[in-house]
């Protein structure tokens, strides 16, 4: 099974992610903050005539948000309907990965647990395989909670 | 195969939608042949379309509804009420059974058979189903032109593409915006210009065309109203007769989706409480079949949708009892309301006036969340009650959800829009109307002793207040519930149409938004949810008490009419006082020189004419003095003070009542005491007749009537400064010292009988002869010589 992966840093952890899920990487500009939401939901961005709500993936997972400094690429998302998109600290690669999906092995930060599905390796480095649709869930449970 | 599975659910669906209401149709005129073959026609393509797609059980559904249908076509049965309702049976479950192969769900397992029995429960005739139902007939059919079922030429496309289009128009809006930006910047070349000027036009056409696409006839929104009453009526055994109107208004199509809900409830209302029972209507001396009218019409930028019936309207003492057993209401309270604000009760939640629970409305979802859904999209409902008679309900609702005016707003740095129909007033916090308390961390403003809650954009949002010089401005809010509150923010920064866009479900799970805008500069911008904002700040929401509110402001009122505005100045003398302001008719600067003195009396030359000075000052320090002009209606005086400070409210009777000069007593004003002028004394002081120009007596022109005098000559000679009389006066005595101007040799005469000087005019360049002592009435020196040498 040949599948399609981005690689990228995301609060400080190197992950996978499924291209089909990927729709595009911009660069983040300029952020409107949405008050008296949680931390995670970072604001909105225009991308052209479309409005993106950009979700804070460290702040999901480490309580921290990312500082403004470090707000550089974002990954554009589809998920149920709305643009979303997801900041990460670095994108590295699109590669082809012939293993796949491996499963998880290890004592997992229980902060990733509900995002991580799998391990991918590349060149030796494992990177966790996440769906960007579970940022986006976890995120509205989150705010619920 | 799964495309061609798809394209038959997707049509069986939409068949099957606009037929719900033929077959009511059909039902109230069974000998209407065209609406039975429309029917029949369903029920033969469907059976066709599943014995290739191999859906035996739609097969069997529709096979056994097209027999008996093709029996009642060849006469052999009648459509009974039975009948129908098996029919309209068959197509609810041709319907679900469709909704679970589009969902790809198990298909519901359920007897089939019933519901095919039942349709057979009255074919007593027993006659032989038809093998092979008639294929011919239908295709031989003749389709009318203009009946019900000519339908326009359509595709079907999935909405997901109409969007996409939608996005690409959008972008291509902002791309010509940025190039049109471009293009000012650099230099002007009109064929580039008018390249360009085409290329937006023809962008703009489309931008118009594609949002045509998001229109839908409201017919949809009824389509599943017959349905619906026929159904109610017979399980409540009541007879309604439904009008629809207006079904080929277009509206938005997401709109339609909003509305649906609310008008579904609404005609659920109005069957099981609004209209009778025949026994109870015939009782009535009314009809026994029952009315009930939907009509839609576009008003404006409005759909008007008004849903009217002939029932028994709504008991409003009935309402008010229910409110008061709820303790929503006190009884005193109650007995000041008005029928309209009893009739608001309605929308509060929790009160209904069915006497019992019924399976069709009632369920404790009642006209509060009608209300609510309604406002939610902009709209506004509003009621016509006609007790014992019937019911008017009118929604009015935005031509669009996508468009809408807003006012932009500014909170914490940055900016929010808000709904312009949320929004019922806005002032600045430093308004003299408005008093904003704070007690116990809630904030309480009093506005026209209307008591808000209130609340800070900034406190409600998390967000910090920033520091500002300006007044921070105060909207009053009309939240969902009908409760209005008063909103601070920083500013209240524009108005703009806006273009509404859902935001994500993260951002809406907030409450306190309720879309999302692109406005020109490319910053997203959240549109704020009043009510969710209410909701948040868990404002109380009491059912107010408007009666005594009302009767509050009156007093208020009252109180307002013993309290004069006052012209609050301080007195060259330093003193500060107060004077009604009603007697000011002007503040103005006057130049020092203007001051004089004569007989002991101050004067200022005012206008040509002489005023007199109350305070009898004549020389100041500074070129220029601050005055009051006042007027008792009839006389003129003039008051230099030292300075105007403002104006304020001042009781009618000073506080302190003290006849003393010019003064006639003391009130005290925010903490301050300031003696009150006495008005009567101010012109009892005054010289008895108004002072002249020791110079210059009056100027009566006698041809009053004559165009020239009245429009060139009189203004000439104001303007000169004299008095100017109109006409000879008739009883009043002419002064000696007038002078008349006429332009009659006869009028100068009885003039000189009176003893006036006269000046004559004439209209041609040249006298007449030697002994002509007339002016040429042009000849302007000369005129104001011939005046003064005659007043002297």
């Amino acid at each position: 099974m040949e599948q399609l992966y981005l690689l990228a840093t995301l609060a400080g952890t190197r992950v996978a992610v499924e291209t089909g899920e990927v729709e595009a990487v911009v660069r983040l500009n300029d952020i409107s903050p949405v008050p008296g939401m949680a931390a995670h939901v970072a604001g909105l961005s225009a991308l052209r005539s479309r409005v993106l709500t950009i979700i804070d993936v460290s702040a999901l997972i480490r309580g921290t948000a990312a500082p403004a400094a470090q707000r550089g690429f974002a990954i554009i998302a589809d998920i149920s309907g709305h643009s979303y998109g997801l900041m990460v600290d670095a994108v590295h690669d699109i590669c082809q990965v012939p293993d796949g999906g491996l499963p998880l092995r290890g004592q997992l930060d229980p902060a990733w647990l509900p995002y991580a599905r799998a391990i991918v390796e590349h060149e030796g480095q494992p990177h966790l395989l996440v769906s960007l649709a579970s940022f986006v869930e976890m995120g509205s449970l989150a705010q619920a909670a | 195969m799964d495309d061609l599975l798809q394209e038959f659910i997707a049509e069986t669906q939409e068949t099957l939608e606009a037929l719900a209401g033929e077959v009511v149709a059909w039902e109230a005129d069974p000998g209407d042949r065209d609406r039975l073959d429309a029917i029949f026609r369903f029920f033969h393509t469907v059976k066709g379309s599943c014995g290739f797609l191999n859906l035996p059980r739609f097969e069997r559904l529709s096979h056994a509804a097209e027999d008996v249908l093709s029996e009642i076509r060849s006469g052999n049965r009648s459509a009974d009420p039975a009948t129908v309702s098996a029919v309209l049976g068959i197509m609810d479950r041709i319907a679900e059974l469709a909704e679970a192969v589009a969902v790809g769900a198990a298909l519901p397992d359920e007897n089939d058979d019933l519901l095919i029995g039942a349709l057979s429960a009255r074919d007593d005739k027993g006659s032989a189903p038809e093998e092979g139902p008639a294929a011919s007939p239908v295709a031989g059919q003749p389709v009318r032109q203009g009946g019900a079922q000519a339908v326009p030429r359509t595709i079907r496309l999935p909405l997901s593409l109409i969007d996409q289009l939608m996005n690409g128009v959008s972008d291509m809006v902002l791309a010509r915006n940025e190039l049109s930006r471009q293009l000012r910047e650099r230099s002007g070349d009109p064929e580039l210009e008018s390249a360009f000027e085409r290329l937006s036009t023809c962008v703009a056409d489309m931008r118009d065309a594609i949002s045509k696409t998001r229109m839908q006839r409201v017919d949809r929104l009824f389509t599943a109203i017959p349905r619906m009453v026929r159904d109610l009526g017979r399980e409540l055994g009541k007879r309604i007769d439904l009008v629809l109107e207006g079904g080929d208004v277009e509206m938005d199509r997401e709109m339609v989706e909003m509305v649906v809900d609310p008008l579904t409830h609404i005609v659920r209302n109005s069957i099981d409480h609004g209209i009778e029972t025949p026994e109870k209507r015939r009782a009535l001396g009314k009809p026994e079949t029952g009315t009930l009218k939907l009509e839609a019409r576009q008003s404006g930028n409005q759909i008007v949708i008004e849903i009217s019936d002939d029932g028994q309207g709504i008991d409003t003492q009935k309402l008010v009892e229910k409110a008061i057993a709820a303790d929503r209401l006190t009884r005193d309270a109650a007995a000041r309301m008005s029928e309209a604000e009893k009739l608001d009760l309605i929308f509060h939640a929790g009160l209904s006036t069915a006497k019992q629970i019924t399976a069709i409305s009632g369920r404790g979802v009642g006209m509060d969340v009608v209300r609510a859904n309604v406002e939610r999209i902009g709209g506004v409902i509003s009621l016509d009650n006609q007790p014992g008679k019937g019911l008017r309900i009118m929604l009015r609702v935005p031509l669009t959800l996508t468009i809408i005016p807003g006012l932009i707003v500014r909170a914490g740095g940055l900016h929010f829009a808000m709904p312009r129909a949320a929004v019922v007033e806005i002032l600045h916090d430093n308004n003299e109307m408005l008093r904003i308390a704070e007690i116990g961390g809630a904030k309480i403003a009093t506005i026209r002793s209307v008591r808000h809650s209130m609340i800070d954009l900034e406190d409600v949002l998390g967000m910090e207040k920033l520091p500002q010089s300006s007044p921070r401005t105060i909207m009053v809010v009309r939240s969902g519930t009908g409760v209005p509150y008063a909103m601070g923010v920083a500013a209240v920064d524009n108005h703009e149409e806006l273009v509404i866009r859902p935001a994500s479900p993260l951002i809406m799970a907030s409450g306190v938004y309720a879309g999302m805008t692109l406005p020109d500069n490319g910053r997203p911008m959240l549109l704020l949810d009043a009510a969710g904002l209410a909701n948040a700040a868990e404002l109380p929401n009491i059912a107010d008490d408007c009666a005594r509110r009302q009767a509050e402001e009156e007093e208020a009122g009252e109180a307002a009419t013993e309290m004069v505005p006052a012209l609050r100045f301080e007195e060259l003398s330093g003193e500060r006082r107060l004077i009604k302001l009603s007697l000011v008719e002007r503040v103005e600067d006057i130049d020092a020189d203007l001051f004089g003195r004569s007989g002991g009396r101050a004067f200022v030359r005012l206008d040509g004419r002489l005023v007199p000075v109350v305070n009898g000052v004549h020389s100041f320090d500074t070129p220029h003095v601050s005055a009051l002009r006042i007027r008792d209606g009839a006389q003129e005086a003039c008051y230099p003070v030292a300075a105007v400070l403002d104006i304020v409210d001042m009781p009618i009777v000073p506080d302190m009542v003290a006849m003393q000069g010019v003064l006639s007593g003391v009130s005290v004003i925010d903490g301050e005491h300031l003696e009150v002028v006495n008005p009567f004394a101010l012109f009892a002081a005054l010289p008895g007749e108004a002072l002249r120009a020791p110079s210059r007596g009056r100027c009566v022109l006698a041809d009053g009537d004559d165009g020239w005098t009245r429009e060139i000559l009189a203004p000439l000679l104001r303007q000169a400064g004299h008095e100017v009389v109109l006409g000879l006066p008739d009883d009043a005595p002419v002064d000696p010292r007038d002078i008349v101007l006429s332009s009659g040799p006869d009028v100068a005469k009885a003039a000189e009988i009176l003893g006036c000087r006269v000046v004559q005019l004439r209209a041609s360049p040249r006298p007449s002869g030697p002994q002509d002592g007339s002016i040429y009435r042009y000849d302007q020196d000369a005129l104001m010589a011939a005046i003064a040498g005659a007043g002297r």
